[in-house]
């Protein structure tokens, strides 16, 4: 599935430096992944979203991120100054984030929003950049191109808003995205519709994906691999078809505590935290 | 189970706004929660299912039809022997607890407006409610933002039972939180229907939630119920509605080639 791995990451630590305690929100995570999907879940607080940022650069103080390595395409991002980091950022890595009403600039029109982030990594004119943008309307699915293009955040549904925010992340073609929970803010059908543009466009495009979500079940039936993280560490990797043949406890413990359709259980396995999975950190 | 059913609800409509800004946000819904029973209200975003539930509790004035209570009809504003009966339970218990206030005043301040015991037996009652949810005495002065997500919303549902009513209205009581959390509080509503025999009414947007917790459901699209169904039939996948076997197999997980033969329900 992978040749020279697109994204290197080895011993990554984010940490953040409070009043009184320093929280150490990613400890250790070592992953390399190619042009595949890889998705990373967790519950709140594993460090699965700041691990995504850390990628981009886009940890301000009072946080501080380290690591061995963090290679990307043969670019180490540890060293690389602005400048570089501009370039990558939008341009070879884009992020979807979880809500397109916070994204999206409320007052600017969403297809000029489109056209900017073209503009912005490649060298064309605005006309050039208006009809690769309304393209790309039409490739995530949006029926009337033109009038989205003019319309603005606050007139589009969120399904319709996290399409736009799809198009303006994939636009500049980027090698690597990553999506943030980019569904979890909306209704189950109009997300599975969300994620199969998504799906078209990174196989048709050869990208590489990182889906971070707290749903196992969603990312089992969509990824390739999943990492699952806990406190800050990777519990285990798996083949996404393979989940449910998980073997780490945290791992079984968050596939038992789901509710079922098709099972008929009176109480919900409860999850015991092992202090000892704050020691260990698996490596991809 | 007695005869009187919990919740009977004839043609309920509520529309908001007038004229061309009309939005008729539940339209003609009936239905019946048997005591004792725990019923489920399902469906996206925008179908009215909180508003349903809302209705019920007096909370939307623009409610019009027939709603009665263990059979005794609910008009205008509800009185304090309706909240001694009825209880909600809401989905974000970061909202839905007042942050300068401590659980303890939380927990007594329905006491006090229902003028219930003096200062010892309030303090006792509170410290019996904490233990049912779960929670240690060491909880009572401590603050909303110092309790984790699943911890609030025991303190929630606490504050809900402390008049010991007989049906809980619950508004997306687990969706705010992570699954392992969800667990346990799931597992402690079921709990507390058990021994103190209660009736629910859970809305939620999540079908494995409403299969787990409910007997039966009902399937709501755009204001209207598309159809009522027991909790069985949802387990072997045999709606009669085509919109719920969509929203059914949207729920099992990313299929892609499902997804190009889903239809737009109007």
């Amino acid at each position: 599935m992978t040749d020279a791995p697109l994204l290197e990451i080895e011993d990554l630590h984010v940490d953040f430096h409070g009043r009184t305690r320093v929280t150490h929100a990613v400890r250790g995570l070592s992953l390399g992944m190619g042009r595949e999907k890889i998705g990373i879940v967790g519950e709140s607080g594993s460090g699965k979203s700041v691990t995504g940022r850390a990628i981009l650069g886009l940890i301000r103080p009072p946080g501080v991120v380290r690591a061995k390595r963090m290679v990307f395409d043969g670019i180490d991002l540890l060293s690389a100054d602005g400048k570089t980091m501009r370039g990558i950022r939008g341009g070879r890595i884009s992020m979807i984030m979880q809500d397109p009403k916070y994204s999206l600039n409320p007052v600017m029109r969403v297809g000029d929003q489109i056209a900017e982030a073209y503009v912005m990594h490649r060298r064309v004119s605005r006309r050039e950049a208006r009809r690769r943008a309304l393209e790309m309307l039409e490739a995530v699915k949006i029926r009337d191109p033109e009038r989205v293009y003019r319309a603005y955040p606050h007139e589009l549904s969120g399904g319709m808003g996290q399409r736009v925010m799809i198009a303006m992340m994939l636009i500049p073609e980027p090698d690597l995205l990553i999506a943030d929970e980019p569904t979890s803010a909306l209704d189950v059908t109009v997300s599975m519709q969300v994620l199969a543009i998504m799906d078209d466009l990174v196989s048709s495009r050869g990208m590489g994906l990182m889906f971070i979500s707290h749903d196992l079940n969603l990312v089992a039936s969509f990824c390739d691999r999943v990492i699952i993280m806990y406190a800050g560490r990777i519990m285990e990797v798996c083949e996404a078809s393979r989940l449910h043949e998980a073997k780490h406890p945290y791992t079984r413990g968050l596939l038992a505590s789901l509710p079922r359709i098709d099972e008929r259980r009176e109480y919900l396995e409860v999850l015991r935290r092992d202090p000892a999975w704050l020691e260990e950190g698996g490596h991809v | 189970m007695s005869e009187i059913p919990a919740v009977d609800v004839r043609n309920l409509s509520v529309t908001f706004g007038t004229g061309r800004e009309a939005v008729r946000a539940v339209r003609d819904v009936s239905f019946t929660v048997r005591a004792g029973e725990t019923y489920g209200l399902v469906g996206e975003s925008g179908s009215g299912k909180s508003t349903v539930l809302r209705a019920l509790t007096g909370l939307v004035p623009e409610a019009r039809g027939d709603m009665r209570i263990f059979g005794r009809p609910l008009t205008g504003t509800r009185d304090f022997a309706f909240y001694r009966d009825v209880q909600m339970v809401f989905q974000d218990p970061y909202a839905s607890l007042h942050p300068r206030r401590t659980i303890d005043s939380t927990l007594t301040e329905p006491l006090l407006i229902h003028r219930i015991g003096d200062r010892r037996e309030r303090a006792e009652r509170v410290l019996a409610m904490l233990a049912a949810v779960g929670l240690g005495p060491e909880f009572r002065f401590r603050y909303p933002h110092q309790l984790s997500g699943g911890q609030r919303q025991r303190v929630a549902i606490a504050r809900a039972l402390m008049l010991e009513p007989k049906l809980l209205l619950l508004d997306e009581p687990t969706s705010a939180l992570d699954v392992s959390i969800q667990a346990e509080v799931l597992n402690l509503l079921k709990r507390l229907k058990r021994e103190r025999g209660l009736t629910y009414v859970l809305v939620s947007h999540n079908l494995a939630v409403v299969a787990h917790m409910c007997e039966r459901l009902a399937v709501m699209n755009r204001g209207r119920f598309v159809e009522e169904l027991e909790v069985e039939d949802l387990r072997r996948g045999t709606p009669k509605e085509a919109y719920t076997r969509q929203l059914l197999e949207a729920s099992m997980g990313y299929d892609r080639e499902r997804i190009d033969s889903f239809m737009t329900f109007e």
